[in-house]
C-alpha cells in the first residue's frame, strides 16, 4: 500500500486526511502555514447548528495530531509533483520554524517576552501578534514559530530573548529549510479560498471607512478570541454599534469581479446578525441581499427563524454606495428596494461587507498541468457527473472551496469522496 | 473498593457560549467543595489541545481517578474526553460529563444567575455519579468485510462502484427492476450532452463487470438485526407471479441511498391535472429525453408550445398550503438547465420564469447569466402565482414585486419545478434500522456540519437525497463520502462496541426470568445450574444495553454498565443537596 | 414570601429527548431553568423507584421522557415505560402527589419546540400546586 498526501489542512483537508487514515492508509497532510484548521479555526460559530465552530473542529485537528497514520507536515509547502497516478513524486518544502519541535513545549514564555509585535493575521490584522508566535489558542502543533521578517534576529542581528527565555531550549536560530520527497499513490488538494479584495467595489469604502468590515473581520469580533475577546465594538471609536448593515455579494454575482455566487455568504451573514443580536440585544441588523440562497439542508428554516424570532430585517436591495459622516464615522447606504421600487438612504454605524471567495490554487500542481483552473479560476472538474472531485489529470483530486463556493458539509462531504476515490489508488499502489 | 476516589473537575468556558452566560468561577469553586474533588479548574476551550493536555497532566499529577467536564453535550465531545482519560493510562469510563452548555447556557441566557446555580447543581450530580463509576472494557466485535447498499440510484451506484473497487464485496438492493433511480429520466444535463442515462450506464457497466458487486433487483430489505460490524440483514426477492424468495445477508455496515420521491402537486395546484397544459419539471425533463414519451420532442398537451411559463419553489418554501417549508435546493439551476437546452433547440420559444428567490448557487450561477442573456423574462413573487387554464392557452397571474404590479401572461404551457420530498420507503427504513429524520422528514445525519453522510447508529451511512435535496454531482460524491465511511469499518478485523450492556450479579438473581421476557434482543437465557439454582445469562453479543431489563429486576442483581441503580439514584439525590 | 422556584427532575433517553434539549440549546430556544436532567439510554431504564426517591429528596415534579411509541431505539423499550409509568401514576396519585406533578412524555430528537413547550406547562403547572408537601403531612 502506498501513501497519500493531502495538501491543506483547512475542514476538507483535515476530513480527508482523517477518513483515508481510518481506512488504513499513511496520509501526509501538508499545511503551509503553522497550524492546521484553516478557516473554520476563523469563525465563530457554524450556520444553521449555530455550533461553535472551535468546539466542533478543534477535536478533528487533535485527532489528526494523534492519527498513526497521519503525518502532519506543517510550515511545509509542496514544491513540485511529477508523475502518474498511483506513482507521483512529491518534493516537499518545509520552511524553518527556528524552533525544535520536539522541544517546544507551546508554553508561551517566548511570545510573552518577544518585543516586537506585528499585525495578527489570524485575526486578519486587526490585532498585534509577536514575531514568535503561536497562530491561536487551539492551534495544532501548538508549538511556537519565528516569522524571521520581523524578527530582530533576522533583520537587525539583535535581541535573542526568546532564546534565553525558553524553558526547555527549543529556539534554533540556524534551522534550514528541509526538503522532503514523497512516492505517493493520489494527491488530493484543499488549499481552499481567501477573500477578494473588498476595495474593489470601491462605492462601499473598505479601506477608507473604519466602520465597513468584511464578513470574515466580522466572524473574528464576534469571536472569544478575537481582537477585541467576543465584543462588537466600532473601529473607529470603540463603541457599540447599534444599528449594522449586512451587504451581500460584494465582489460576487457581479460582472466586474466575479460572475459566479459564492454560496456561503447568505447564510453567514443571517447568522452573524443573529450573533450580533445575541452579542447586543438592542442591536438592529438589516441585510441587504439580492436573492436569499438559503439552500442547504435546514437553511431556509433558519431564514425565517432569523426574521421571526430574532427580529433580523431583509432588504431586497444592491447598495449602490455607501457614505461616510466625517463626524460620526457612521455610515449612510444608499439602496433601491427592489420590493417597493424606492429609492432611499439609510444611516448605520456599522457595514459587514461580504466579500466573494477566490480559489487559492498550488502554483506548483497547475504549472505542472496536473490541475486546470476554469474560467473563474476554481479548480476544473471535467468528469464532474462521474467523479465529482478528480482534476484534470486522473489520481489528483480537488476539493472544497478550491473546487467552487460551498460551505462546510458540502466540503466535508467533498472530503469522504476524496478519501474513498484516493484509498482505491493506494490500495493497488 | 479501598481505592480512595480523586476527582477533577474541568468547567469550560466554550469562549462566551457558556461563560458569557454562566460564571465559571464561581462553579470551579464550588466544585471545589464537593467531597472527593481534589481539582477544580476552568479553561476558555477544554476540548482544544491545551484543554485536554492539562486533563492529562493533572490525571498524573494528582494521581485522579475520576473525570468530570463540564461543557458542552456529552453528544458532542464525550468521546474526546474518553480519549484524553485513556491516553492518560486512566480507564476511558471513569468519565462522567455535565451538560453546562445546550442544557444551560444557551438556553437561560437572560437569567445569569440561575444559570449558574444550575450549572453548579449539574456538577454535583455528575461528580456524585463519577464518584460510583467503574471501569468498563469495550466489547470486541469481528467484522463482515460487506457491504448492504440500499437504494440503486446514482449515490447508491457510486457507493457500490467505490467499494468493490475497493475490494469489498457490496449488496446492492434495489426494489425496482433496473437501477438508476431518478437520475434515469433527467435528460440531458447542464454544461454537457450527457444524459442522466449516460451517467447511470457508465456506473452500472463497471459495476456488473467487477465480481464484488451482488445487485439484487426487485429486492427490499425487510429486516435487520444486529450492529455495526455485524448487521443480519434479510432481503426478500420478488420472483413474478407472486413468488417471493428470502436471502439473509452478513455485513458490517450498511449505505442507506433510499433517494427521494419529485414532489406531487395536488389536482389543481397551479392548475396541475386541470389541464394538460401544465406539467411538472420532472415531467419536462422526461419528454425533453431521448427514452421519454416523445422521444425528446418538445410537446405539451400535444402541441409543441411557443411560450412557457416556468412557476419555481413548487411545493418548497411554503409557497401553497400543501407544500413544504425547506428548499430543493436543485429545481433552480434544473429549470434554468432546461429552458437552456429548450431555448438551444426551439430558439423561437418566449420564456418566462416566476420565481420567489433565484438559488444558482455558486457556479451555477452561469445559468441564471446566461438565460438573461437568452432573453428569459423573469418575474418575481411573493404570493404564489395562480394558474388559469383558458379555451387555447394558460394564463398566469402574479403580483410582480419588482415592478409592484399584477401582471397576467398568457403562455401555451406551464412547468411547474416541483420540488423533492422524502422517498416513500423513507419512514420504513428508518423505523427499521432506527435512525432518527429531522422535521423535514429526511432522514437525520450525526452531526449537520462535520458527519453529514453518518447516520446517529453506528456503521449506518446515508448517501445522497436521503438526508435532503442535492443535485446529481452532490448525491455522486456522498455516495462517495458514505463509502469511504463505511470502507473505514470493513477494513478492520475486529471493531470495539460500547460496554454500557447489561450485566448480573449471579448470587442476587433469583432466576425469576422477568428481565428474559423483556429483553427486546432476546439477549437474557435463564440457566440453570448444577445445584438446580436459576439464574440470568447476559448474550454481550446481543445485549444493546437500554436497561429495560435492569429496571424490572426485583432484586437488583440486574445491572446496567455506566446506568447502575447506585449511579442514577446518586444522580437524583445529588440533584437535591450537596453531602 | 420569596418566588416559589419548583425543582423539576427529567428522566430523559440518550437517542430522543436528551437529542431534543440538545436542540433545543443549539436552536437557542429559551425555556425556565427548573429542570434537571438524568440521562439514560432508555425511557425503559428509568426503574419507577427513581422517581419515587426524586420525589422523597424533594421533586416538585417529575419528567420521565422518551421516543415516540415506534420509535424505540430498543425496539420497544418505550412501551414497557409506558406501562410502568401508568401504574406508577395511580401509585403517586394514592400518595397524595398530585397527577399534574408527574408526565410522561414523548418528545423525538427533533421537536425542540414541544420539550420547550412541555416544560413551560409543567413550570406553570407546577408552580400553581405549590411546592410538594412533606411527606408526614400528607400522611395525617
Amino acid at each position: 500500500m502506498k501513501p497519500v498526501v493531502v495538501v491543506g489542512g483547512g475542514i476538507a483537508g483535515i476530513q480527508a486526511a482523517l477518513d483515508l487514515a481510518d481506512q488504513g492508509v499513511k496520509v501526509y497532510l501538508v499545511e503551509k502555514s503553522p497550524s492546521i484548521g484553516g478557516r473554520m479555526a476563523q469563525l465563530d460559530k457554524t450556520f444553521p447548528t449555530l455550533d461553535c465552530s472551535s468546539c466542533i473542529l478543534t477535536p478533528k485537528m487533535v485527532a489528526v495530531d494523534r492519527h498513526e497514520n497521519i503525518e502532519l507536515l506543517t510550515y511545509a509547502e509542496v514544491k513540485e509533483v511529477v508523475g502518474e497516478p498511483g506513482n507521483f513524486k512529491v518534493k516537499i518544502l518545509k520552511k524553518p520554524r527556528y524552533v525544535d519541535v520536539d522541544k517546544c513545549t507551546g508554553c508561551g514564555q517566548c511570545v510573552m517576552k518577544c518585543p516586537v509585535k506585528v499585525p495578527n493575521e489570524f485575526n486578519l490584522g486587526m490585532d498585534m501578534r509577536k514575531a514568535i508566535y503561536i497562530p491561536f489558542p487551539q492551534a495544532v502543533p501548538l508549538k511556537a514559530t519565528i516569522d524571521p521578517e520581523h524578527c530582530l534576529y533576522f533583520t537587525k542581528g539583535v535581541c535573542r530573548v526568546c532564546e534565553r527565555f525558553c524553558p526547555p531550549k527549543a529556539i534554533n536560530f540556524n534551522q534550514k529549510p528541509e526538503e522532503i520527497e514523497l512516492n505517493v499513490a493520489a494527491i488530493i488538494v484543499a488549499t481552499g479560498f481567501s477573500l477578494d479584495d473588498a476595495r474593489k467595489r470601491g462605492e462601499y469604502g473598505y479601506g477608507k471607512y473604519p466602520n465597513v468590515y468584511t464578513n470574515l473581520e466580522f466572524e473574528r469580533l464576534l469571536s472569544s478570541t478575537g481582537p477585541t475577546k467576543g465584543e462588537i465594538v466600532r473601529r473607529s471609536d470603540g463603541r457599540h454599534p447599534k444599528k449594522i448593515a449586512f451587504i451581500q455579494c460584494v465582489c460576487s454575482r457581479d460582472e466586474l469581479t466575479n460572475k459566479y455566487c459564492s454560496a456561503i455568504c447568505c447564510m453567514a451573514s443571517t447568522k452573524e446578525a443573529i450573533l450580533a443580536k445575541e452579542h447586543l440585544p438592542d442591536v438592529e441588523c438589516t441585510i441587504f441581499f439580492m436573492d436569499v440562497r438559503a439552500f442547504g439542508k435546514g437553511y431556509q428554516e433558519f431564514f425565517e427563524r432569523a426574521k421571526q424570532e430574532f427580529g433580523v430585517r431583509f432588504v431586497r436591495a444592491r447598495p449602490a454606495k455607501i457614505e461616510e459622516d466625517p463626524k460620526t464615522r457612521n455610515l449612510i447606504v444608499y439602496y433601491e428596494d427592489t420590493e417597493t421600487s424606492r429609492f432611499t438612504k439609510e444611516e448605520f454605524d456599522m457595514v459587514v461587507l461580504a466579500v466573494a471567495l477566490r480559489p487559492i490554487l498550488p502554483e506548483s500542481l497547475v504549472k505542472s498541468g496536473l490541475i486546470q483552473p476554469d474560467n473563474y479560476g476554481f479548480a476544473d472538474v471535467p468528469e464532474m457527473y462521474i467523479e465529482p472531485v478528480r482534476a484534470s489529470k486522473p489520481g489528483i483530486f480537488v476539493i472544497g472551496v478550491l473546487q467552487s463556493p460551498k460551505d462546510i458539509p458540502d466540503s466535508v462531504i467533498q472530503a469522504g469522496a476524496a478519501a474513498m476515490r484516493a484509498a482505491i489508488y493506494a490500495i493497488s499502489g | 473498593m479501598s481505592e480512595e476516589i480523586r476527582i477533577g473537575v474541568y468547567v469550560c468556558h466554550c469562549g462566551l457560549n457558556i461563560a458569557g452566560v454562566v460564571n465559571v468561577k464561581e462553579v470551579v469553586e464550588y466544585a471545589k467543595t464537593l467531597p472527593n474533588v481534589v481539582v477544580a479548574k476552568d479553561y476558555v476551550f477544554m476540548c482544544s489541545a491545551p484543554g485536554q493536555a492539562m486533563i492529562k497532566e493533572d490525571i498524573k499529577e494528582h494521581k485522579l481517578n475520576r473525570v468530570v467536564v463540564a461543557a458542552c453535550s456529552p453528544a458532542m465531545h464525550e468521546p474526546t474526553f474518553r480519549g484524553v482519560l485513556g491516553d492518560a493510562g486512566l480507564n476511558p469510563y471513569l468519565f462522567e460529563m455535565a451538560n453546562i452548555r445546550e442544557h444551560c447556557s444557551w438556553v437561560h441566557p437572560d437569567d445569569k444567575e440561575a444559570a449558574t446555580e444550575k450549572a453548579k447543581e449539574l456538577v454535583r450530580m455528575a461528580v456524585a455519579k463519577a464518584r460510583l463509576l467503574e471501569p468498563l472494557e469495550k466489547i470486541k466485535s469481528a467484522v463482515r468485510p460487506a457491504v448492504l447498499v440500499i437504494g440503486g440510484g446514482v449515490a447508491g451506484l457510486r457507493a457500490t462502484l467505490d467499494l468493490v473497487e475497493r475490494g469489498f464485496d457490496v449488496y446492492l438492493v434495489e426494489k425496482r427492476s433496473v437501477l438508476g433511480g431518478n437520475a434515469v429520466k433527467l435528460g440531458e444535463l447542464a454544461y454537457t450532452t450527457l444524459t442522466g442515462k449516460d451517467v447511470v450506464n457508465s456506473l452500472v457497466e463497471k459495476i456488473k463487470a467487477n465480481p464484488k458487486a451482488h445487485i439484487f433487483l426487485n429486492s427490499e430489505v425487510e429486516k435487520v438485526d444486529g450492529s455495526i460490524g455485524d448487521f443480519r440483514v434479510t432481503v426478500t426477492r420478488r420472483l413474478g407471479e407472486g413468488k417471493e424468495e428470502k436471502i439473509e445477508l452478513n455485513v458490517g455496515a450498511i449505505i442507506v441511498a433510499i433517494g427521494y420521491d419529485p414532489y406531487e402537486p395536488a389536482i389543481g395546484e397551479y392548475g396541475y391535472k386541470t389541464t394538460d397544459k401544465v406539467v411538472t419539471l420532472f415531467q419536462l425533463m422526461d419528454i425533453l429525453s431521448e427514452e421519454g414519451p416523445t422521444k425528446g420532442e418538445l410537446l405539451i398537451g400535444g402541441i409543441r408550445p411557443k411560450s412557457l411559463a416556468f412557476i419555481l419553489c413548487v411545493g418548497s418554501l411554503s409557497t401553497t398550503p400543501n407544500a413544504k417549508p425547506y428548499c430543493s435546493r436543485m429545481c433552480c439551476s434544473a429549470s434554468l438547465k432546461t429552458i437552456l437546452k429548450i431555448k438551444e433547440k426551439y430558439p423561437d420559444i418566449d420564456v418566462y420564469v416566476f420565481y420567489k428567490d433565484m438559488r444558482t448557487y455558486g457556479k451555477e450561477e452561469d445559468l441564471y447569466w446566461k438565460a438573461i442573456e437568452n432573453e428569459v423574462k423573469f418575474i418575481r413573487f411573493d404570493e404564489a402565482p395562480s394558474v388559469k387554464p383558458r379555451d387555447k392557452f394558460v394564463e398566469v397571474e402574479a403580483f410582480d414585486t419588482t415592478i409592484q404590479e399584477r401582471i397576467a401572461i398568457p403562455v401555451d404551457a406551464v412547468v411547474l419545478a416541483n420540488g423533492m420530498v422524502p422517498a416513500t420507503d423513507t419512514e420504513k427504513i428508518r423505523i427499521m434500522l432506527k435512525i432518527g429524520c429531522g422535521a423535514d422528514g429526511f432522514l437525520k445525519e450525526a452531526h449537520l456540519k462535520l458527519r453529514p453522510v453518518e447516520a446517529l447508529t453506528d456503521g449506518i451511512f446515508l448517501a445522497g437525497v436521503a438526508t435532503g435535496p442535492k443535485n446529481i454531482i452532490e448525491s455522486i460524491a456522498s455516495g462517495s463520502a458514505a463509502a469511504a465511511k463505511a470502507a473505514t469499518i470493513v477494513t478492520k478485523e475486529e471493531i470495539e462496541v460500547e460496554p454500557l450492556i447489561a450485566r448480573v450479579n449471579e448470587d442476587m438473581c433469583s432466576g425469576c426470568g422477568i428481565c428474559a421476557a423483556l429483553c427486546p434482543y432476546e439477549a437474557i437465557t435463564i440457566e440453570v445450574k448444577e445445584d438446580g439454582k436459576r439464574i440470568s445469562k447476559v448474550n454481550s453479543m446481543l445485549c444493546k444495553g437500554c436497561g429495560t431489563c435492569a429496571a424490572a429486576c426485583p432484586s437488583g442483581a440486574m445491572q446496567q454498565s455506566g446506568f447502575k441503580d447506585n449511579q442514577v439514584m446518586a444522580q437524583v439525590v445529588a440533584t437535591f443537596r450537596g453531602e | 414570601m420569596a418566588e416559589f422556584k419548583p425543582k423539576i427532575v427529567v428522566f430523559a433517553c440518550n437517542w430522543c429527548t436528551y437529542a431534543a434539549l440538545d436542540l433545543a440549546g443549539t436552536s437557542r430556544m429559551k425555556y425556565p431553568a427548573n429542570f434537571r436532567v438524568i440521562k439514560v439510554m432508555c425511557s425503559g431504564r428509568v426503574d419507577p423507584q427513581f422517581v419515587l426517591e426524586a420525589f422523597k429528596q424533594g421533586a416538585d415534579g417529575v419528567i420521565v421522557a422518551g421516543c415516540h411509541p415506534g420509535d424505540c431505539h430498543y425496539v420497544n423499550g418505550n412501551m414497557k415505560t409506558l406501562r410502568r409509568m401508568t401504574m406508577l401514576k395511580k401509585m403517586l396519585e394514592e400518595m397524595g402527589i398530585e397527577k399534574e406533578r408527574f408526565r410522561l412524555e414523548w418528545i423525538s430528537a427533533a421537536e425542540a419546540t414541544k420539550w420547550v413547550q412541555v416544560a413551560n406547562e409543567m413550570v406553570e403547572q407546577v408552580k400553581a400546586l405549590g411546592p410538594l408537601k412533606p411527606r408526614l403531612e400528607v400522611k395525617e
